[in-house]
């Protein structure tokens, strides 16, 4: 009886979340909503990222790689294939990642460690430079243009359909066999590998749900510009930034992620409007503050002062 | 021919200077700094302050903005990389964390540069005259530009191999422990390596700038990735395999930069790539 009405109390602000984030453009003005949108975008990157990486601790610095083949997929087919509805575009872009993901991994997760967070990274370089290539020498067009209009509340709702879809999806997951598989994986491989884990295979899927899940948001994403071009799709900051996110929340806890999304973003907002021309220089200084002062992030600060209050009672 | 063949020797040299650095910095700290290429960038504007203020001769500069960066590394392994050892349980949440404040400090360098300096990008041109060699025109600050890294990398060799502080280094690589049992403050030596890694790429960063007008606030980690395919390519930790890399890199690049300037990066990516997942310890690698 207890049990099921503390359950009930964790449960239930989830729904009331939902429901205010439903009706936010009812009652935000335009700055906050798009604020909001944002703010809903790297909670979505972070935890994706987290899925995989977080759990199994295979650092992955790619995500640009995967959030910009979402952004452009959908926005060359919006120009020369504009039948499709829009949620379908959306979906396909998804799988499109989850394949392409699948071959990166089946070639990068051989490595570990400071590697794997390198050829990740080459790998999402390779492809910025090979579309850009592309574009000034084959086709002879710089970007794409998006052709239809979306308004602040359409983007703001092909956001948070996606994002929600994709904390749910993640959710599961993670609860599930699957993510205690790769969870196993992140605490030791080979003793995964021993109870029966097939770990290649696990590792392999799970990079390709995580990818999936940031090419899914980037292609919601492309309903917020009217232009695109490789500099601003793969910008190297969408790789960086969801790990960023987590370290400051805490990795390996389930709110790490959404806490250190929140909490940066909001942070970069303030900087970037406050001080304009130091914004990026005081984020870095932050990230090595976080780095040498917060090791375990947000949650980790949390943690210590429970156990304090704890102790302290006992 | 001929012009790939001393033209990519000319590159070669320069990358290996530059992978040097970031090779002692791995071998002896652990610590893979991804902020490398903008204590290069660094040096290239400090050559360029001094030449387009005071008029000072770029070739002399080399010997402020390697002290000056030098000094500038060992601030900053002692204040951040110091503790960052210190906070890490193991090798890998060091190699994570470390990964990130490199990250985030060539953030910091990168804005403040921009800050005093501007985006426009931005060069110290000198010995800009052409010379013959076997029918082959190349400009003459390209080739002392080799020659210097040449005699610097060779001057590295010696100093690790045959003097008293390489001793020290090598010993601080193989046995940490037991150097510190032998009285080897390993503190110090981590903090000289992390310093004389910065003021190795600093002086390739102003020799960079006599040659070529392209530096800009964001140049820097296009040679971080330079180097470090250099050094997966020749072994982590590796000095001959570092010099052996530069080259055999300097070549592929002069040849793709010949045949399609906006692809060199990726081919290079690729290299780092194939060579990753074929043979990760590198040519030289134990």
């Amino acid at each position: 009886m207890m049990n099921k009405k503390l359950d009930m109390w964790k449960i239930l602000p989830f729904p009331l979340i939902v429901i205010v984030l439903a009706i936010a453009p009812y009652f935000l003005s335009v700055y906050y909503l798009s604020l909001l949108r944002t703010v809903i975008l790297w909670v979505t990157l972070s935890v994706s990222w987290h899925l995989f990486s977080g759990l199994t601790k295979y650092v992955a610095l790619g995500s640009a790689a995967f959030f910009g083949l979402g952004l452009y997929f959908t926005a060359k087919v919006l120009n020369y294939w504009p039948v499709l509805p829009f949620p379908v575009v959306v979906l396909l872009a998804g799988l499109l990642n989850f394949a392409a993901a699948l071959l990166i991994g089946l070639i990068s997760l051989r490595l570990r460690g400071i590697y794997f967070a390198i050829v990740t990274f080459g790998i999402s370089e390779i492809i910025r430079v090979v579309f850009q290539w592309w574009e000034i020498r084959i086709t002879g067009t710089r970007g794409t243009y998006i052709p239809i209009f979306f308004s602040h509340q359409e983007t703001y709702y092909s956001i948070l359909i996606t994002s929600l879809a994709i904390l749910l999806l993640v959710t599961f997951l993670r609860k599930s066999k699957f993510g205690l598989a790769l969870r196993m994986i992140g605490e030791c491989e080979e003793a995964a590998a021993h109870a029966g884990v097939n770990t290649s295979i696990f590792k392999t899927i799970g990079f390709a749900v995580s990818a999936m899940c940031i090419g899914l948001m980037g292609a919601s994403f492309t309903t917020r510009f009217t232009y695109l071009d490789t500099s601003i799709a793969f910008d190297s900051l969408y790789s960086f930034l969801p790990a960023v996110m987590t370290l400051l929340g805490g990795a390996g806890t389930p709110y790490g992620p959404v806490l250190g999304a929140v909490a940066m973003s909001l942070i970069s907002e303030y900087l970037s409007v406050t001080y304009a021309d130091i914004f990026l220089i005081i984020l870095g200084v932050v990230l090595v503050a976080i780095i040498l002062f917060m090791p375990n992030g947000i949650m980790g600060v949390v943690e210590k002062l429970r156990r304090a209050e704890l102790s302290g009672k006992g | 021919m001929l012009d790939i063949l001393i033209g990519g020797a000319i590159s070669g040299a320069i990358f290996a200077l530059i992978s040097v650095g970031l090779n002692l910095q791995y071998g002896v700290t652990r610590i893979l700094n991804i902020a490398h290429g903008d204590f290069l960038m660094l040096g290239a504007y400090v050559t360029f302050f001094f030449f387009s203020s005071y008029g000072v001769n770029p070739l002399l500069t080399l010997i402020i903005s390697g002290p000056i960066v030098f000094f500038l590394g060992i601030l900053i392994q002692v204040t951040v990389f110091r503790r960052l050892v210190y906070l890490s349980k193991s090798a890998e949440e060091l190699e994570f964390r470390s990964l990130l404040a490199c990250f985030g400090l060539s953030f910091i360098i990168q804005n403040v540069v921009r800050l005093i300096f501007g985006i426009t990008p931005i060069g110290s041109p000198y010995l800009n005259e052409a010379v013959n060699i076997f029918g082959e025109t190349f400009q003459l600050n390209m080739i002392v530009a080799a020659v210097i890294s040449i005699a610097i990398s060779v001057a590295m060799y010696f100093l690790l191999c045959s003097t008293r502080a390489g001793l020290v280094m090598r010993a601080a690589v193989e046995e940490p422990t037991g150097a510190q049992i032998v009285g080897i403050n390993i503190l110090k030596v981590h903090a000289v390596s992390f310093g004389l890694g910065a003021f190795l790429s600093a002086i390739a960063g102003s020799m960079w700038s006599m040659i070529y007008s392209d530096i800009t606030p964001y140049k820097g980690p296009i040679f971080t990735f330079i180097a470090l395919a250099i050094i997966v390519l020749g072994g982590m930790g590796s000095f001959v395999g570092s010099l052996v890399g530069g080259f055999l890199l300097g070549y592929i690049y002069y040849i793709t930069y010949k045949w399609e300037p906006l692809l060199y990066m990726a081919v290079v990516y690729i290299f780092l790539l194939i060579m990753l997942i074929v043979r990760p310890k590198g040519l030289f690698g134990k």
